[in-house]
Formats: C-alpha cells, structure tokens, sequence
C-alpha cells in the first residue's frame, strides 16, 4: 500500500484565504499554471493559501446536452455513477478503502453541460488521487449485473426527488420550451429512460468511449501542491491516455414562435407555484447579452429589486420568487420562479412579473441600482473563494463553458461595461412572449 | 493577474492557537465572546449563539423562539426596515441569516472588511433594536406555518421523515415539536408575544458573540460596548427530562400519497460530544453510515450491492447538511441526542426489506463489533475527515463554540486525540453501551400504510424486487435471511398518521 495512505491529516489547521480586494481588474486573483498534454489532457495549477490541502477537480465538458440519441436521456448522469464501479486494478472496494484511508472528501456532480469528479484531501495525497483518479477515466471497467444495480440507485435518486415540485416543475418547463435541444430533458433524464437504463449496458460502454478521451477533460488542482510535482505525476500517470474521435452534433433549437402554457396537478397539499422559461442566448465571454441578462436577472429579481420587496415584502402575495439565467454552453432558458401564497393570486404574481419586464424594455433603470447589482456581483465572486474546493469549482464552470478558465476574467470585464441600453435592449430582445413558457402547479383540490 | 497573498503554513499555526475567548466566558450573566482572528483575511465572520431554542417555547405558543429569531434575522431594526436593510447589505453581497434549533439560535453573518463597520451596526442594532414591524411578523409568521402545513406535509417526504422520528422519540419531551414549532402554536402568537419573548431572552448570559476573520484593531472593543447594553443577566436553563423509553419496535407510518416510501429511524442515547463515549461511538457511526459516504456498510449494502435507493446514513447527534456540502452545519448545540439512520426514499414494495436489512445492520455491528482492520481504517478516516470540516474561518468559529458549550476542548482536536489511543475494543464496548437494535422508533412516509401496516404486524416474508437482480450469489443468499428478518413490532404503538394530523398541536 502506498506510503501516503498512512498520512494523518495533521498540518491543515487553517482556514483558507478569499482574495484580499474585490476590486481588482481581473476577477480572478489568483494565477493560474496551465499545462496541456501531448493527448490534449490539460492541467490548472492554482496554487492557494490552504496548508496541508489540495482540491483535485477533473472537469469532463459532458453533460447531458451531450445525449443526442433518442432513448438515452440521463446517461451522462448515470454516468457519473458508474465511475465509482472500479477497474481491475482498483476494484470499488479499493477505491473507497484508498479513500477511506485518505480521509478525503470525494464526490462528483453532473449538470446539463459537464460532469465534475471532486476530491478534497490532504496534500500528501496528490500522487496516490492521481494515480486513482487517472486509472478510472482511463480504464473504467464494470460489469453488466453492476451497471444494472447501479441504474436502481439512479432510480432511487429520482425517487428521492420526486416529492419536492421543483423537479416536476423544471421538467414540464424544459420538456415545453424545447423541442429539438437536448436541453429538452433535465440532468436526470426522461422517466421512461430511466426506467430502461438497465438495459443500456452497451451504450454506456459506447459514451465512456466518446466522451472520457483526455481532450475533453481538463483537471484543476488547487491549494497546496509544488507545481512541477504536479505536473510531473500528471503526465506520469495520464500521459498513455488515447486521445478519442467522437464529434459531437448537438441539434440545434429551433426559434419559440408561440407562448406554450402548462398545469402540473399536484397531488399533496402545497402552495402554488409559477415558473417562467425564456430562451435565451448561450454563455459567452465576447458577446454582451448574456451578461446584460444577468445584471437584467438581479435588477428585476434580487432581494433588492422592487418586485421583490413589493411582492414578498410589502404586499406579501408570494413566500419568495427569483430569476435569473445560469450559464449554458447552448442556448437555454432565462427562468423566473415563486412560490404564491393563495391560488387566486397566480395571475396577479404572473401580471406584476410581466409588468416589470415591460417597463425593463422601456423605462430606463436608476443608474445607481446598475452600479449596485455590479457591485455586488463582483463582491459575491470573491466571497465565493473562500476555500480550495469552491476556487476549483469556479474555475470548472468556466472551463465547462468554453474550455478557457481566461473565460471568467473576461465575462466579469463584460459585466462591468454593462449599460442602461444594454439592458432595455436585451429585455426587449428576450423576454417577448412568445418567447415564454408558463407552467403553474398547484394542489389538485386547489385547481 | 494579480499576485495573491499566501499564508504560511507558520502564519496558520499561530492563528490557530490564539483563539480566545473573553474573561467573562467563564460567568454566566455576562456574553463571552469567542475570537478566532485571521488578520489576513478578508473576511469578517460573525456568529451570535443566544441560549433560546424550542424548548423554551411557552406552551400552547410553540415557534415562538422561531418566529422571534425571524424577526432578527428576517426583521428590520429602529432605523431600517427589512426592505432599507436588504438594499444596504446587498452591494457588499453581504448576509445576516438565522438558525434556530431545540436550544439555541444562531445568527451568522459575513461581510469584506471594507464594509464591516457598517455591517456591524445593522447587525447589532437587530441584536439591539429589532424593529418589530406588524407586517414582518405576518410575513415571518406565514414563512414558518407554511413550511409546516406545505412544505413538510407536501413537499419534502425525506425531511417530513425525520421530523416524524423527532415527534416520536420525544413524545411529551420538551424536544417533542418541531424547531418550526406546531400549526396552533404558530396561530396564537401575537407581536407582543414575540416582544415578550425577545425582552426575556436577550439578556446578557444568554448570548455566545462569536467573531472570526481579519477584523480591524479595537473592534472588540465596539462588540464589548454593544454586548454592554444588553440586559445582565440570563434566563434559567429549561430542564429537560430523560426521553421517554421506547419499548420494542414503534412504528408511525404517516400516510401521504407518494411515489416511495422515506424511513428514518432511531432512539434517543444519553451521550453528547462532552463524554468520552461519544469518540468510539463517533468511529462506529462512520463505519456504519458516515453522512454522504460510501464508506459505510448501509450504504454499501442497501445501495451498493441492491441498488435499493440513492443513500444510506446514520448518526449519532442532530446532523443539518450545510448546503451542498457533505459537512454538518455548527452551532445546532444539543444537551440530548440521538442515534438514527435515514434510509432515503425506496420503491414502496421494498420498504419492508430495506427497513428489515437497515436493522438487521445495526444488530450486526452491535452484537459482532467491528474488526480490528475496519476499525483501523475508519479511525484513520475520521481524524482527517473532521479536519476538512475546518475549511472556512466561519466554520472554525462554529467549532470552537459548539466546544465551549459542550464543555469540551477543541472538538476537532480533542477527536485527534480520543482516536489516537482508543481501540477496538473500546469501539465495540460504547455500541453494546450505547446502541441497540431493538427498542427502535421508526418513521415511513408511505402511501399504501394499511398494507404496510400489516405486513409488519405478522412479519410477512418481504422479498426485495429487483429491478435487475445482482450476480452474486452471496447476496442472493442473503436476501433469503433479510426477507425474512423478525421486526418485533410494537403493536399497541404501531399508528397510522394522515400527513396533514401532524405538527398540529
């Protein structure tokens, strides 16, 4: 067993370190190291004030924007669980036992755009998480009775979710709005797809052969690690990963042309909810809609926006609502949701949203209330850093987006020289309705 | 891109060993101030413990300490209102929030250094001259009556799970209700009660003022002169009684229509982080259940080998997950815990099964123990696993006075140590002590409930449905004992529950 596995976790007394301004020209202060492999593999070394610790991150751009085949839905996600079924060198009992040892925090989670394999631990563990961690993206095997049990863990995912509205909700929503974009299912995929995801073995054979090649990923260390180390082990460990082939062909969407309307009865008691989706542009570090979008989501939707504090604060018509786009590699949705107190208001909470946006696309906002939404979005970027595995995770959003961690430094330039116009002219640009997609949910008795 | 300051690892060393708290800790009628300075960060972190749970909810107006700790934490102050407030804090994107728990309530808050002085008058002005506001207290008032009459009958099966084991391991306890307090509780509280409750509680010896970050030179001085104006003084200590014994397996199956069925199951120990028990006992949960893990045999067992549900955990203190985090949140202090496990939800057809396979776990490790290799490597797990739950000054400030009310050295460090000497032996011996597997509570969210109901009854042979069956035979071979696993049900105790009779009263 190696060396490392006896380590106790005994210099790590610290607190890690946020940046010191939030003023800075590039939002991101900390440097980044980056290294690219012969077989397309790229490293993000980020060293960081945590004593004694490293986040290992490995970034995969899959998620399931990449399930374009009918039928396999959520495959992506399963995926990510099957990653911990072991290969033949570190079988899963292994695994966990290397990591057990380690004391290390490990997990991952898969969204609609990438799939991310997280572990906190101990610096002294670096070699033995690379040599684990290059060892499963490089020579995952599973067999056919362990992708099958596994798929009943998934199935037990969904059913753990199942009983909050939000989950239904967003897959109306998603199901609606789009027609040809994969973007049509949610991260879990399509029921009855889930339901057959035991008989899929061979096609989860065939998406570990498309999308887990060194080109599609990209590992981020952070913390305390000597960089040349680091390196050194990485192509040590991951240099004899093939490259892959696969191109990938996501359908495009088409325009929405007309308002699409859903009700999803509610079987339990529940205070209604509306939800809201409008297309709108992908995640972009050259164009200025996506962000103008943003800074439109906090002036109209934040705790600081007048909706907000008429309709939670004063009026206290709604228990809450918010709004806003996260970032996607294709277009996607700009949503806006709340929780309504009483049925007979739906209309009345959907009219005052409807309202605002109007007014967005005509009457030009306080130039103060835009300098308070940029402030606060640069302020709530550098409290974010507040610890290695958070800086790690930051930088894998950007990553996921266009494979360039410069990628944020470059949005945040956007969002500063975001302007009155910008705004009016993206809200009249977007939030049109037919553009929209309207779902409530509410109890059945509350129909 | 601009260099970034980096402690050295000597810098951290020093900074753990100053924390301090103030002379006054050691009186009970005046605030202790906890500091954990970190004069290079950033960040101020500040956490205000009031001594004030459900506990000390008056009767027949239980949310009262909710409903109050929402009016500081979600209220305005003299000079702000709520709206004032929120427009202030959020340029600086920073936040004041509110916990409450049984005994204490927390407010937490964090701001750059460039605003803290600002900050620190909104946030001790809320401590000071919360504003009270008729509507805040409506809208705070609906927050907490809808979070049980909505979100918990209707939306929340995993959660409305667990309060059902709370409300059933502590029946006529005074932890019986939930933190949210009951429906008729809620309903008979008036502003002036809340006023009342506010003027009783927020008294000088009540209050814990925690501090971390890189705070500039003199301000404890500030918090010292804003802690002075606080009533001396603090209320008595609510008594709490020993639970109530559980005889046999008790069952409530609350009935809801649902797609699986959520478990949650336990009984109270007599055990906290101050006595030395609780070490081993620490070791043995994490070998059973570690939260979010696949280190432990239930998730191993249910999940790993069947594929029964998506986790598999157990406990043995009051565990909130703190966001997205697998770490629990600090400052959810408790004189009286318990030891549970939460099966997440399973197709209502296994339900049987995997509860008869959860309990049949907890009966191994206490009447077989773990083996010296399992607890070698669980113990090795635990000392470094506890240190990651340090990663931001906040949390270590939560720590270090979650140990002070424990009465406790530094828990993390004092886990160090009770693991570096403890054995095997010493493990096995605190679970036969502590744990057992048959006087258990047990909480299902259920739809079909008559049916399960009488299942359990007559111990009817559950075999798990597979939605694809596992290769190994020894699995199989074991289904066959699980199936068939004898549940000695309580039945004068077995009650059936319709979702929307619970919390209200």
């Amino acid at each position: 067993m190696p060396r490392i596995l006896f380590f106790v976790l005994a210099l790590f007394v610290g607190a890690a370190l946020v940046p010191q301004h939030a003023k800075t020209a590039d939002i991101f202060p900390y440097n980044i190291k980056k290294v690219v492999l012969d077989n397309g593999l790229t490293v993000l070394a980020v060293p960081y004030g945590s004593p004694g610790l490293i986040a290992y991150y490995s970034v995969v751009r899959a998620g399931s924007r990449n399930e374009v085949e009918p039928g396999h839905s959520g495959f992506a996600h399963f995926f990510e669980h099957m990653m911990f079924r072991g290969t033949d060198r570190y079988p899963t009992d292994k695994y966990n036992d290397i990591l057990k040892l380690l004391g290390a925090d490990s997990n991952a989670f898969t969204t609609d755009d990438w799939t991310c394999y997280h572990n906190v631990a101990s610096a002294d563990a670096l070699e033995t998480i690379i040599d684990i961690e290059s060892d499963r993206f490089m020579n995952l095997k599973y067999s056919e009775p362990d992708f099958k049990t596994e798929a009943g863990a998934i199935f037990g995912e969904y059913n753990k979710n199942y009983s909050m509205p939000y989950m239904t909700m967003f897959e109306k929503l998603q199901d609606s709005a789009f027609t040809t974009h994969t973007y049509k299912h949610t991260t879990m995929g399509f029921l009855k797809d889930i339901e057959d995801m035991p008989n899929q073995y061979d096609y989860s054979l065939k998406f570990f052969d498309r999308f887990y090649r060194p080109e599609n990923v990209t590992i981020i260390v952070v913390g305390d690690f000597n960089e040349k180390n680091l390196i050194s082990l990485v192509k040590k460990y991951y240099g004899k990963w093939q490259r892959g082939s696969y191109q990938l062909q996501v359908p495009l969407e088409p325009p929405q042309t007309a308002e699409k309307v859903v009700h999803i009865p509610w079987k339990n008691k529940t205070l209604p909810y509306l939800l809201l989706g409008y297309h709108v542009p992908a995640f972009s570090d050259a164009n200025i809609d996506k962000p103008a979008i943003d800074v439109l989501g906090q002036l109209l939707f934040s705790q600081s926006s007048p909706l907000y504090q008429s309709l939670v604060v004063e009026k206290q018509l709604v228990e809450f609502i918010s709004g806003g786009a996260e970032d996607h590699r294709d277009p996607g949705l700009f949503t806006v949701v709340s929780r309504i107190k009483d049925k007979k208001n739906i209309e009345v909470v959907r009219d005052a949203i409807y309202t605002a946006l109007e007014q967005a696309k005509t009457k030009p906002i306080d130039p103060k209330r835009l300098a308070d939404v940029k402030s606060h979005i640069r302020y709530s970027f550098a409290m974010q850093l507040d610890k290695p595995g958070n800086v790690a995770v930051t930088v894998g959003t950007y990553i996921a987006m266009t494979g360039n961690a410069e990628s944020m430094n470059k949005v945040y330039g956007l969002y500063d020289k975001v302007t009155l116009e910008d705004i009016m002219r993206v809200a009249n640009k977007y939030f049109g309705k037919d553009n929209r997609t309207v779902v409530t949910l509410s109890s059945e008795d509350a129909k | 891109m601009r260099a970034t300051a980096f402690l050295t690892l000597t810098a951290l060393m020093a900074i753990a060993m100053t924390y301090s708290s103030n002379a006054a800790a050691r009186k009970t009628t005046e605030a202790q101030i906890v500091e954990v300075p970190v004069p290079r960060s950033p960040l101020i972190s500040f956490r205000v413990l009031l001594r004030s749970g459900s506990v000390s909810d008056p009767e027949g107006k239980e949310g009262l300490n909710a409903l109050t700790a929402l009016m500081l934490g979600e209220g305005g102050t003299k000079k702000l209102s709520y709206n004032e407030i929120i427009n202030t804090l959020y340029p600086w994107a920073a936040e004041i929030d509110v916990r409450f728990d049984k005994e204490y309530t927390v407010l937490t808050g964090e701001v750059h250094r460039d605003h803290v002085n600002e900050y620190f008058k909104i946030f001790s002005d809320l401590l000071l001259e919360p504003r009270f506001d008729e509507s805040d207290f409506t809208r705070n008032k609906e927050l907490l009556l809808n979070y049980l009459q909505n979100t918990l009958r209707g939306n929340d099966d995993e959660n409305l799970g667990k309060q059902a084991l709370n409300a059933m391991m502590y029946a006529g306890h005074p932890y019986r209700t939930t933190e949210w307090g009951t429906v008729e509780g809620l309903k008979s509280i008036t502003l002036d009660d809340v006023k009342a409750f506010y003027s009783s509680m927020m008294k000088r010896g009540n209050i814990m003022f925690g501090i971390a970050g890189g705070y500039p030179k003199g301000f404890i001085a500030d918090v010292k002169k804003t802690l002075a104006k606080l009533l001396a003084g603090s209320t008595p200590a609510v008594r709490l009684p020993a639970p109530a014994e559980i005889k046999g397996i008790q069952v409530t199956l609350v009935q809801k229509d649902n797609r699986a069925t959520a478990i949650s199951f336990g009984f109270p120990i007599d055990i906290t982080r101050s006595d030395k028990d609780f070490y081993p006992l620490m070791v043995a949960n994490s070998y059973l259940g570690e939260h979010r893990t696949f280190n432990g045999v239930l998730m191993n067992h249910l999940r790993g080998d069947r594929g029964l549900n998506y986790g598999d955990y157990s406990y043995i203190e009051n565990f909130i997950q703190e966001g997205g985090s697998t770490f629990p949140v600090p400052n959810i202090v408790r004189s009286q815990q318990f030891f549970s496990v939460w099966i997440r939800p399973v197709a209502p057809q296994n339900a049987h099964f995997a509860l008869r396979q959860a309990i049949r776990e907890v009966q191994m490790l206490v009447e077989n123990g773990m083996t010296k290799e399992q607890f070698e490597a669980t113990r090795k797990f635990v000392i470094n696993y506890s240190k990651l739950w340090l990663q931001t000054q906040s949390r270590r400030l939560g720590y270090v006075m979650d140990s002070k009310l424990y009465g406790t050295s530094y828990f993390i460090d004092r886990v160090a140590r009770e693991l570096k000497t403890m054995t095997v032996a010493d493990v096995n011996r605190a679970v036969r002590k502590h744990l057992n597997c048959k006087d258990i509570a047990v909480a299902m969210v259920v739809k079909d409930a008559e049916g399960l109901r009488d299942a359990l009854i007559v111990n009817t042979v559950s075999p798990i449905t597979y939605q694809s069956k596992p290769a190994s035979q020894s699995i199989l071979d074991e289904d066959k004992i699980i199936e068939n696993y004898p549940l000695d049900i309580n039945k004068d105790k077995l009650v059936i529950l319709p979702v929307n009779e619970l919390f209200e009263k």
